[in-house]
């Protein structure tokens, strides 16, 4: 017999709690690894996109407090391009709202014609152009969603508009989005003259340095404005900075409520085999031994909930994926660092939920715990 | 080598403060390779002296040794007991989960022997004890006297010089118990083991070599050398 069969015996004494213990784990490891994929996931995506856009830096308000940037004046443009090293600087607006039956969708405004457009690949209809009134380009999971062809209106805010075009993008969050003519947008969200992203292209051969001089600059002349990178601007987005925190906060809840459901089954345990802990000790087992015993049911425990866990995240992302709140805006990201991390968390559980059981199961003295019955 | 296995000198133990004085000065001297009966009535002390003279007990004044280790003084008790002594409990103490086989395994962790071995030699010891059909049986399905021998392989695991067994017989019948004590008689038969009964059962005591009689936490008397050979 092994030391490990032992531990596994002791813990299948009491299978139905054993079982109930695992599940708690497991929905808290669950929620860590769907929370923390969906906004890892979504941070990417949103990389993705402005990396597809062909976007070199994106300048937008410096301080975040809602789900997209706050809005300035379009005019600014100017000013962003006479600064040095930047090509072009194309407004946009981003938002999120509710389309017809779909709870909330990306709404994209940009200027027909510009580089913006270049990335995607139209599938059906025609780009809208600059005298386009109400026509808009579905993206292809978006039109799937509503059930939209090219010519079908759609209904966006008060507007009513025309499907003029749906595209293919490699960026999932544009796939889910629709992309209207900018001046179409603005009206329809009543934001006339404004947008809350500046998509800079850099002059080809713009060194590092020149990009650190680059963002200097737009800091010192456009006041409130910041320029990012495209990884940068979707660590800085609220929703995906209140994605991260989430997860964070649940991770936090999921240990302390892991460790404590693991300590009390492990501590109602110990103190029903004190007895059982007398006679070890009684035959010369070393009290490092019963700890180690106590904490390694701890973290068997904690394992296996973490595995369950992880299998319970992974298929809570991939059932989110579908639903219509979250499906073509942006993919789960699971792999292995993260899996890593969550069971690294279910150990820490085990290991705290253990620590006090195991100390306690230890330090008694023997005859006490034999006349335990 | 010191024939005198275990000394005692004026060894006393007491509970609540002092107002329960469990031993009042024990002394005593046992011999190594000797069989030894301490009888006596309920709260006479015998079980409070086979805890201490089971190092399980550190509370306790006075001097005791064995084998030249003073026993208040040990440095790694548990270790002391793994290797120097066996435990038979009177309610057997067998864990309820664990197989025969691995009832007798569980004090060989303390020992540096791989997992085969381990069980090689459970198993040898239970076939010896006559349970070699009874190897994978949990204690629940083995009768009073089976789960006794089991019990004793379990002490007799690491080869410990000493086997203190608390009222051994004492949930058995008289069948059960006359095997128990064939095999006691049998263990300490072989001459390298020394063996502390504390027992109730006159007939039990007959068995061993010496008996001592404790009362009130002393030893009152005794044949040859019991309590006089141990002042």
């Amino acid at each position: 017999m092994s030391f490990f069969t032992l531990i596994l015996k002791n813990l299948l004494r009491r299978r139905l709690r054993s079982v109930l213990t695992i599940v708690g784990i497991a929905v808290g490891i669950g929620a860590v690894v769907a929370l923390t994929s969906l906004a890892w996931g979504f941070e990417r995506s949103w990389a993705a996109t402005y990396k597809a856009r062909g976007t070199d830096l994106i300048v937008t308000k410096a301080s975040i407090r809602s789900a997209m940037p706050a809005a300035f004046p379009q005019e600014w443009r100017a000013k962003v391009e006479a600064l040095p090293y930047v090509k072009e600087a194309p407004g946009a607006l981003a938002e999120v709202s509710g389309v017809e039956e779909i709870p909330s969708m990306v709404l994209l405004g940009w200027e027909p014609g510009n580089f913006l457009w270049d990335h995607l690949k139209l599938e059906q209809g025609h780009w809208p152009d600059r005298d386009a009134k109400r026509v808009v380009a579905l993206g292809i999971v978006a039109a799937e969603m509503l059930g939209k062809k090219v010519g079908d209106t759609i209904q966006i805010e008060a507007g009513t508009c025309t499907v003029g075009a749906i595209f293919n993008s490699s960026a999932l969050a544009e796939n889910g989005g629709i992309v209207v003519p900018l001046a179409e947008l603005q009206a329809l969200m009543d934001r006339p003259g404004m947008v809350n992203f500046f998509n800079v292209r850099l002059v080809p051969g713009t060194t590092p340095e020149q990009v650190q001089e680059l963002r200097a600059l737009v800091k010192q002349r456009l006041p409130g404005l910041t320029a990012f990178s495209a990884g940068e601007v979707a660590q800085a987005n609220a929703g995906i900075q209140i994605a991260k925190a989430m997860s964070l906060a649940t991770s936090v809840i999921a240990l302390f409520v892991g460790a404590v459901g693991v300590m009390n089954t492990i501590l109602m345990s110990v103190f029903e085999r004190l007895h059982e802990i007398g006679v070890l000790l009684a035959i010369g087992w070393r009290r490092s031994r019963i700890r180690w015993m106590i904490l390694c049911e701890s973290l068997v425990l904690s394992l296996a909930g973490g595995l369950v866990g992880s299998g319970l995240g992974v298929a809570a992302v991939r059932l989110l994926q579908i639903s219509p709140w979250i499906r073509g805006k942006l993919e789960g990201q699971v792999d292995l660092p993260l899996l890593g991390i969550a069971m690294l968390i279910a150990l820490g559980l085990g290991a705290l939920g253990g620590l006090y059981p195991a100390w306690v199961g230890s330090r008694m003295s023997p005859v006490t715990a034999l006349r335990h019955e | 080598m010191n024939p005198v296995l275990i000394e005692a000198r004026n060894v006393r133990r007491s509970y609540d403060g002092g107002t329960v004085q469990a031993l009042r000065g024990v002394d005593l001297t046992i011999r190594r390779g000797e069989f030894v009966a301490i009888m006596g009535p309920s709260g006479s002390g015998k079980s409070t002296l086979l805890n201490v003279l089971g190092a399980l007990d550190p509370e306790v004044e006075g001097v005791i040794t064995i084998d030249g280790a003073d026993l208040r003084h040990l440095p790694d008790p548990e270790r002391f007991r793994a290797r120097v002594l066996g435990f038979v409990f009177q309610s057997f103490h067998l864990l309820p989960t664990l197989t025969a086989l691995e009832n007798v395994q569980i004090p060989m962790f303390e020992m540096p022997w791989p997992a085969a071995q381990r069980r090689a030699r459970a198993a040898g010891l239970l076939e010896t004890l006559g349970l070699g059909a009874r190897l994978n049986h949990l204690p629940a399905k083995l009768s009073g006297g089976e789960r006794q021998r089991v019990a004793i392989a379990r002490s007799l695991a690491n080869e410990p010089q000493v086997l203190l067994a608390d009222e051994p017989t004492g949930n058995l019948d008289s069948v059960s118990a006359q095997k128990i004590m064939e095999v006691l008689h049998a263990i300490h038969a072989r001459g390298d083991r020394t063996i502390i009964v504390v027992t109730h059962d006159p007939q039990v005591a007959a068995e061993a070599q010496r008996t001592l009689h404790m009362r009130d936490g002393r030893i009152v008397d005794g044949p040859p050398g019991a309590a006089g050979e141990a002042a």
